[in-house]
């Protein structure tokens, strides 16, 4: 009787843990613009924020989410040398901007080629996928001298205020460490 | 054994999925944890929000702005807050309704039984997602101390006027209920 029970409880668990791990991966990236000065580059400011849409309404003008993006970055960027003045002249203006969508994941094609084994991981379903840019902008030339972002899952992100406050943590440490060393 | 074996496999992917694809009213808030609930007494309305609802149905519609409103003041004074209309308030309150298309994925239950044929196929269908969003200011730092919201399919609320009234009297007290105690 224990047997099957306990064999159930662990596929059970594999179905969610497969479940979970997709909603959690993360993609980070970053460009750096060709004649971008990052060896010389010193002070930061933050710039005007951006008006654009979040596309999640819950995000939308979102201090809770903002001020934890300003200080994972202001933290991140000190550790790695960077001064924030509060006033212009600075070397760099940085940016950001948060952007949420839904996405169809499409696993269920992959069955025939035998990608996807058991019929859970083949099945499409809806993801709410989100991408936060980091832009660092020469002041001087007034141009992009580097961008990073991160892209990923973030089900369950917004209804969690702890959950959210590490997948932030998460995803601007990750998009600062692409930052070209001074 | 195997029967509760097979219901128990459908169960747990589907209650993963259900985390990654909400299609119910869903409700949460997020909180300043520096502020002080129990020092607001009184609140009043702030400027109306300028925002687009995503709807022409929903912009500017006297009717879910009354009852949203007049929902929302009954659950705050619950809270023990006092509405007042002169003077300076504690709290001024802002709220933004949003409507915009979500997408979902239908007819994936084949293998385990509860669907026959054509319906099997997996679809994808697009639903209009409603959003209320409910901002709780400190009036005097001028600080967002709490927002809360409630996330629900709508076609219907904006079908019919009684179909709106009973949304929104099941919306905001369940989104109230995340409103810290003051006492």
């Amino acid at each position: 009787m224990f047997a099957p029970t306990l064999k159930l409880r662990l596929i059970g668990a594999a179905f969610v843990a497969a479940a979970l791990a997709g909603c959690a991966s993360m993609t980070v990236r970053s460009y750096t613009e060709r004649g971008a000065q990052f060896p010389h580059y010193t002070t930061y400011i933050w710039g005007t924020p951006d008006e654009l849409t979040t596309g999640d309404p819950r995000l939308d003008n979102n201090p809770f989410f903002r001020d934890r993006v300003r200080a994972d970055v202001d933290r991140l960027l000190a550790e790695r040398g960077f001064k924030k003045v509060m006033a212009a002249p600075a070397d760099l203006i940085v940016h950001y901007h948060a952007s949420f969508h839904d996405r169809i994941d499409v696993n269920g094609i992959d069955r025939e080629y035998g990608y996807c084994e058991d019929v859970d991981s083949c099945r499409p379903y809806i993801a709410e996928a989100g991408t936060l840019t980091i832009d660092l902008v020469d002041a001087k030339a007034k141009r992009l001298a580097w961008r990073g972002w991160a892209e990923g899952t973030v089900d369950g992100m917004v209804e969690n205020q702890a959950y959210m406050e590490k997948k932030v943590d998460d995803a601007v440490t990750r998009i600062v460490e692409n930052i070209p060393r001074r | 054994m195997t029967r509760f074996l097979r219901a128990s496999l459908f169960l747990v992917p589907a209650l993963a999925l259900a985390a990654c694809a909400p299609a119910t009213m869903s409700v949460s808030s997020h909180v300043d944890p520096s502020a002080n609930f129990t020092a607001y007494k009184t609140f009043s309305w702030g400027p109306a929000d300028a925002l687009p609802t995503g709807d022409p149905r929903l912009d500017a519609n006297p009717q879910f702005k009354d009852q949203f409103q007049g929902a929302v003041e009954r659950e705050l004074s619950r809270k023990g807050l006092t509405q007042v209309t002169t003077g300076k308030p504690d709290l001024l309150i802002h709220y933004h309704a949003n409507i915009s298309e979500r997408l979902n994925v239908t007819g994936i239950d084949r293998p385990y039984g509860y669907c026959i044929g054509q319906e099997c196929s997996a679809d994808v269908t697009t639903y209009e997602a409603g959003t209320l969003v409910l901002d709780v200011v400190d009036a005097k730092t001028n600080k967002l101390i709490w927002r809360g919201w409630s996330q629900d399919p709508v076609q219907k609320m904006l079908d019919s006027p009684d179909e709106m009234t009973r949304q929104i009297n099941k919306a905001v007290p369940q989104m109230m209920k995340q409103y810290p105690k003051a006492f």
